[in-house]
């Protein structure tokens, strides 16, 4: 029999009597175990809690409230949301698409440059921008005007829900054409060739060959996108605060103004459970692939 | 540009950038003939390919299919369909749709082209697997499914990027034949790009080698392996054992001086024999002789004998293989009887099977083999 490298046995081998050892494996998580518990799940569960108290007993008053009051935002912030991250997804196909089929290099590189930088600006920022840019006598307007697309006097503000999309699909694109333009500069370019070998066009080769092949990072980015999306306060409040509006600022003005803890942890959790619904529709769509 | 040609490549010169990777390639291919493009990585073979199916634009020369200039044309454009080393089977497509594809741009009608892909998967024994997405199949039937994809459209020129090196060694005897039976069957154009010499030698009708960006032969497999035009080419054709020998030549008649380690010979060749002076011998280590020092000589004189001594013996299966020193480099010979490490040999290469070029200008003195040299440019190439 050969030696046994003395080193390399587990602790609990060498001590199998000892309690000591087979704590400190527990011992060695339990730092980061305990921030979780302390600074994560503790409040989330007392927000869960807190979303069924109506003056000290429980039920669901607070949801009759957050019903009453806010259908019409809850809904319209799962459509806002929801079309943000449509149209997110298809810019992103289109740049990832272009960054991987474009014939002029130039123009390639270029896009390569240019692409990524609202990913390094903030919400707030954002915000801003789209303000001036997006008012009724905004840049956006007199662009249009200069260009004699619209009239002056038809001209009219967009800080509106089309605002909040349009600051939304700003800011995200870049974040998921950054991981779709991964994916597919990482496909195998012979599926690519052999679909140009047979005679399709870049157009059927994006949609029919690489769309389907990255569509589980395309989900990833756009589900976290969505998840984002829909804890974006500065957004709503910098373009569009008046109703209809979006459950973010609902739960700040619950808890600034009226302090009312109970339906903001309501609206809280609707707001959780509609990102719930992307990661299920992500989950399961994910499943379908592995299988 | 010869009568019979059907695919005409005049003067082409491509490359990446800066780098040349192929110069001045002259070939004509014959309609329904089947040509292996054969070298080492790097040599270029990929890239001609690559140009003949319009994936890399040549930087001059032109490109002939039948009357057609198809240089600048688009891939899809020129009647040819390629398989790819990888077979670039699309994984969220089956089988069957895999095949299908080509005839769904052409906008045939679904049950035409359902009708297609079935005798496509009945021609290459495909039947049942359709439904199975490409991670479901085995190497070999992806490679048939990348087969019948490329066939399905009826091309006129069949191209193969290297399409059995993704298999494991016996699968790809026997496909190796599987394609050629096919290809004659359907007597279709076909261009194989290869580095593996046995599979060009029995699958295709003519082997191009090609050496650094230029055709260094073209042939026929026998008259390749038999009659290499240069030293690249047969060593790359397995005449790797290589000795120095001075010489003097006239017409087909070399008379090879004696050496330290050779005997004197007086050879008839076949072929034109090269000019005199020093020529670079080179041999494979199949049908040689070789004998103890003491033994006695065989009289047919149209051989050159070697004198060496065995340093290894290894039983490879069939013949005993030895490595036999020869001054200062080594050289391996096949014998029906092993003979002892220390032996002092005669190693005796028929002249059926020596292949005589002018050697190198730097090519070292005296008789010295270098068979086994590690610095030796052909293996070098061959192994990088």
């Amino acid at each position: 029999m050969r030696d046994r490298p003395t080193g390399a046995v587990s602790f609990t081998k060498r001590f199998p009597d000892k309690p000591m050892a087979r704590l400190l494996g527990p011992l060695l998580v339990s730092p980061a175990l305990i921030i979780i518990l302390l600074l994560f799940m503790l409040p989330l569960a007392a927000s869960v809690i807190g979303a069924f108290e109506v003056e000290g007993a429980y039920g669901l008053g607070n949801f009759t409230k957050a019903y009453e009051f806010y259908t019409q935002d809850i809904v319209f912030t799962a459509v806002i949301v929801g079309l943000s991250a449509l149209l997110t997804g298809l810019l992103a196909i289109a740049i990832g698409g272009y960054l991987t089929l474009g014939e002029n290099p130039t123009a390639v590189a270029i896009l390569r440059w240019l692409y990524r930088w609202p990913m390094f600006i903030p919400f707030i920022v954002v915000g801003q921008i789209l303000r001036t840019f997006l008012a009724k006598s905004g840049l956006f307007n007199s662009t249009l005007i200069a260009l004699g697309l619209i009239d002056p006097l038809t001209a009219t503000s967009y800080l509106d829900w089309r605002g909040i999309v349009i600051a939304f699909v700003w800011k995200q694109t870049p974040f998921v054409a950054l991981m779709v333009a991964g994916a597919m500069a990482s496909l195998d370019r012979g599926t690519i060739e052999a679909a140009r070998n047979l005679g399709a066009s870049r157009l059927r080769i994006l949609v029919e060959i690489i769309v389907p092949q990255v569509t589980t990072t395309l989900l990833v980015g756009l589900v976290l996108s969505f998840v984002t999306m829909m804890g974006v306060l500065s957004v709503p409040l910098m373009i569009n605060a008046q109703a209809p509006t979006m459950i973010t600022a609902d739960i700040a003005f619950r808890l600034n103004t009226y302090r009312d803890y109970g339906v903001a942890n309501a609206l809280g959790l609707i707001s959780l459970a509609i990102s719930g619904v992307a990661a299920w529709f992500y989950l399961r769509v994910n499943m379908r692939q592995g299988r | 540009m010869s009568d019979d040609a059907y695919l005409n490549l005049r003067d082409l010169d491509a490359g990446y950038g800066r780098t040349r990777v192929l110069e001045g390639i002259d070939l004509s291919i014959g309609k329904g003939e089947f040509v292996a493009l054969l070298g080492a990585s790097g040599c270029g073979k990929t890239t001609l390919l690559r140009s003949i199916a319009g994936f890399a634009l040549p930087s001059a020369g032109s490109i002939h299919v039948g009357n057609r200039d198809v240089t600048r044309l688009l891939p899809d454009k020129r009647g040819m369909a390629m398989v790819f080393q990888s077979y670039a089977l699309w994984p969220h497509m089956t089988a069957a749709r895999n095949i299908g594809y080509g005839l769904r741009l052409k906008g045939w009608r679904r049950d035409a082209i359902a009708a297609r892909v079935a005798e496509m998967e009945a021609l290459l024994g495909l039947e049942g697997l359709g439904a199975r997405k490409p991670s479901e199949l085995s190497g070999g039937q992806r490679q048939r499914v990348a087969l019948g994809r490329a066939l399905a459209v009826d091309p006129d020129i069949l191209l193969l990027d290297e399409p059995l090196s993704n298999l494991d060694a016996r699968i790809r005897l026997t496909v190796r034949h599987e394609i050629r039976a096919l290809q004659q069957r359907l007597g279709i154009t076909t261009i194989h790009v290869t580095h593996d010499r046995e599979e060009a030698m029995v699958m295709a009708d003519r082997i191009v080698i090609l050496d650094k960006g230029h055709i260094a032969q073209l042939g026929t497999p026998q008259a390749i392996y038999t009659r290499p035009a240069s030293a690249f080419v047969a060593a790359f054709m397995g005449a790797e054992n290589v000795v120095h020998l001075n010489a003097t030549c006239s017409g087909h008649r070399v008379d090879i001086a004696a050496g330290p380690l050779n005997r004197a010979a007086s050879l008839l060749l076949d072929w034109p024999a090269p000019p005199s002076g020093r020529l670079e011998a080179r041999f494979r280590s199949e049908r040689l002789h070789l004998r103890r020092l003491d033994e006695v000589p065989q009289e047919d004189a149209n051989a050159v004998e070697l004198i060496g001594r065995v340093e290894a013996v290894v039983y490879p299966g069939g013949e005993w293989r030895h490595t036999v020193r020869i001054g200062d480099g080594s050289v391996l010979v096949d014998g029906t009887e092993a003979l002892a490490p220390g032996t002092e040999v005669v190693v005796r290469v028929p002249t059926n099977g020596l292949f005589l070029f002018a050697s190198p200008v730097d090519a070292p003195t005296g008789t010295t083999p270098s068979a086994t040299d590690a610095r030796s440019p052909v293996r070098e190439r061959l192994t990088a």
